[in-house]
């Protein structure tokens, strides 16, 4: 395309499309300090954690030798519970959404059936609901069926909210394929079970990884529903654990920042593992809207 | 042809399997819970007790009789605003400096640096700011001291008049890495030939900004306001992490108001109310931006 325009536009375009991109210099400068500010309070962490609580008063924000290694031990030790809970809880979610999801949303795009537009919309009018409109009733509803203090109290809510964004996102896709191939499929005898498994769910595996980790980046960073549904805290996932991490150690500042860092290893990892999916989720519907 | 609704529902009956898990989920845990708010907004209701059926007196009492309530929504307005100038303002220009970085290697870089603020889980980053704001061993007060600020010093989160301000202000440089991402995304799929032909006739730097990139992300514009005003008005992890609503409830936000109500002093439909008024503030604002921001096409 580009080189189309300049064919047309000829000498004077070549001109102005180097200045289409003047001042690389000053843009890269102020960038560049923008980045070193949001990184400012995780590179301050990462010199306390390694601090003793004298080291800490003597010198708080600058490096100090030897480095105390074992705050990390220390943290690892009540972090880990925390984290098991987090992989349990966001685990069992993120499966739950993707099954319900991927069968409702086959069912709205394939499947002609009466009454279809209305059940659609009477899904989609939920995305209005804000989760403060139903954080009392949920709980006395999860009280009421006896999960306090188990960790369906958090799986059971949050799958039922979380697949309202995977409907939208997998119904997209699923109307996207072309439908003359279900219709072969189904002329060959298959049923919709098997289309949506041995057809649908397979090509569908890129738009689920985005599902995924837009379900498990929702659910892991919940703060406040888990300490109200779980009075004991051993069973708290990994968020409000750091929370209570911080409040119970809060002056062994070394152990405390440690927590912290440790605490936000998985999403890292989860990152560096699918980076383009996490993009591509966390931008997705921006460009149709 | 001419098949009667019953034969149809029957020969498409899979199509219903397949949705009456997610409808069961819903009825259950969604609809149920949106529908007894409504209901018990209208109660004076303590749990585990049937409550009385009491009218509008809650919301009467919200509007007339509860200082704190009028505080909160205050709060709410100013922290709303705030995230708009930061999510939306600050974003679009981050978004467009990186756009026009020619470097691909640098640009590349700066993009991936933008997941940052979304990797590491939100409530590390409160915690650290709590930290920071600590008035004695807290990095902030100790910088100001190390450059001869004296004066300046605060107890950032325990001065009623600065602690909403400290709360606001968290996170500095306020980048939103999401939104950097929703804005890159619509200036990159402006086609090459407009910006080309707005290039030849003159439009470069400011007026290329206003003319020909704003107008063609306004749907992304539009998806952010949504979006941050509907968060802005439930938001209240942070407040709930570093102030709980103090020091005499100067940082209150509705929904901090709401649990305190709801799970402190055990007036679940005073709670109930609370959220229907914050539910009603969402749904009005979200209608006037779907009215009247339209979004341009090309």
């Amino acid at each position: 395309m580009a080189t189309r325009s300049e064919s047309i536009a000829g000498g004077p375009a070549q001109r102005q499309r180097r200045g289409l991109h003047r001042g690389d210099a000053w843009r890269t400068v102020a960038l560049g300090i923008l980045c070193a500010l949001m990184i400012a309070p995780l590179i301050m962490a990462i010199i306390i954690s390694f601090k003793s609580p004298s080291q800490f008063t003597r010198v708080p924000f600058l490096p100090t030798w030897p480095m105390r290694w074992e705050n990390y031990e220390f943290a690892v030790q009540i972090i880990s519970q925390f984290l098991l809970n987090s992989i349990i809880t966001s685990g069992a979610t993120v499966i739950g959404v993707l099954l319900l999801s991927s069968l409702a949303a086959y069912s709205f795009a394939q499947i002609r059936f009466p009454g279809r537009t209305f059940v659609f919309y009477a899904v989609l009018a939920l995305m209005m609901v804000p989760a403060s409109l139903t954080l009392v009733p949920s709980f006395v509803l999860v009280r009421d069926l006896r999960l306090i203090n188990t960790h369906w109290s958090l799986i059971l809510p949050w799958i039922a909210g979380g697949q309202l964004i995977g409907i939208l996102i997998l119904r997209a896709f699923f109307e996207s394929l072309p439908g003359e191939m279900f219709d072969a499929c189904r002329i060959d005898g298959a049923t919709d079970w098997q289309i949506y498994w041995h057809v649908a769910l397979p090509l569908t595996r890129s738009m689920l990884g985005v599902v995924a980790v837009l379900n498990i980046l929702g659910t892991w960073n919940n703060l406040i529903w888990p300490t109200l549904t779980l009075p004991e805290r051993k069973m708290w996932p990994l968020t409000p654990g750091l929370y209570s991490y911080m409040e119970q150690y809060y002056t062994s500042y070394g152990r405390v920042m440690a927590g912290l860092l440790l605490g936000s290893i998985p999403l890292v990892i989860l990152f560096v593992f699918t980076s383009r999916l996490f993009v591509e989720g966390l931008t997705s519907g921006a460009i149709k809207t | 042809m001419n098949k009667t609704l019953w034969e149809r529902i029957w020969e498409t009956r899979t199509g219903y399997l397949m949705v009456v898990p997610t409808l069961a989920f819903l009825l259950v845990f969604q609809y149920y819970p949106a529908v007894s708010g409504l209901y018990r907004s209208m109660f004076d209701w303590n749990a585990g007790l049937a409550g009385n059926f009491i009218g509008l007196s809650n919301f009467v009492e919200l509007f007339t009789d509860d200082d704190v309530f009028i505080r909160s929504l205050k709060n709410m307005a100013l922290l709303t605003i705030w995230y708009l100038v930061a999510f939306v303002g600050l974003s679009t220009g981050v978004a467009v400096l990186i756009h026009r970085i020619r470097n691909e290697g640098s640009k590349y870089f700066f993009r991936l640096f933008m997941i940052l603020p979304v990797i590491i889980p939100a409530v590390v980053l409160i915690l650290l700011w709590k930290f920071i704001y600590d008035s004695t061993i807290g990095p902030l007060n100790a910088i100001l001291i190390g450059v001869g600020l004296q004066d300046w010093t605060h107890a950032w989160l325990a001065e009623p008049k600065i602690a909403i301000y400290a709360v606001m202000f968290r996170n500095f440089p306020w980048i939103d890495g999401v939104s950097v991402l929703i804005l890159l995304a619509g200036l990159q799929a402006i086609p090459v030939e407009i910006v080309e032909s707005g290039l030849l006739d003159g439009a470069s730097g400011w007026r290329r900004l206003r003319y020909i990139e704003l107008p063609l992300i306004t749907g992304q514009i539009k998806l952010l306001i949504v979006l941050t005003i509907m968060w802005g008005v439930q938001e209240y992890s942070a407040v709930w992490a570093m102030t709980q609503g103090g020091p005499i409830d100067s940082t209150q936000v509705p929904g901090m108001w709401m649990y305190f109500n709801a799970f402190r002093i055990s007036r679940m439909g005073y709670a109930s109310a609370i959220g229907v008024v914050m539910f009603l503030i969402t749904l009005v604002a979200t209608i006037l931006n779907m009215r009247y921001i339209r979004s341009q096409e090309y």
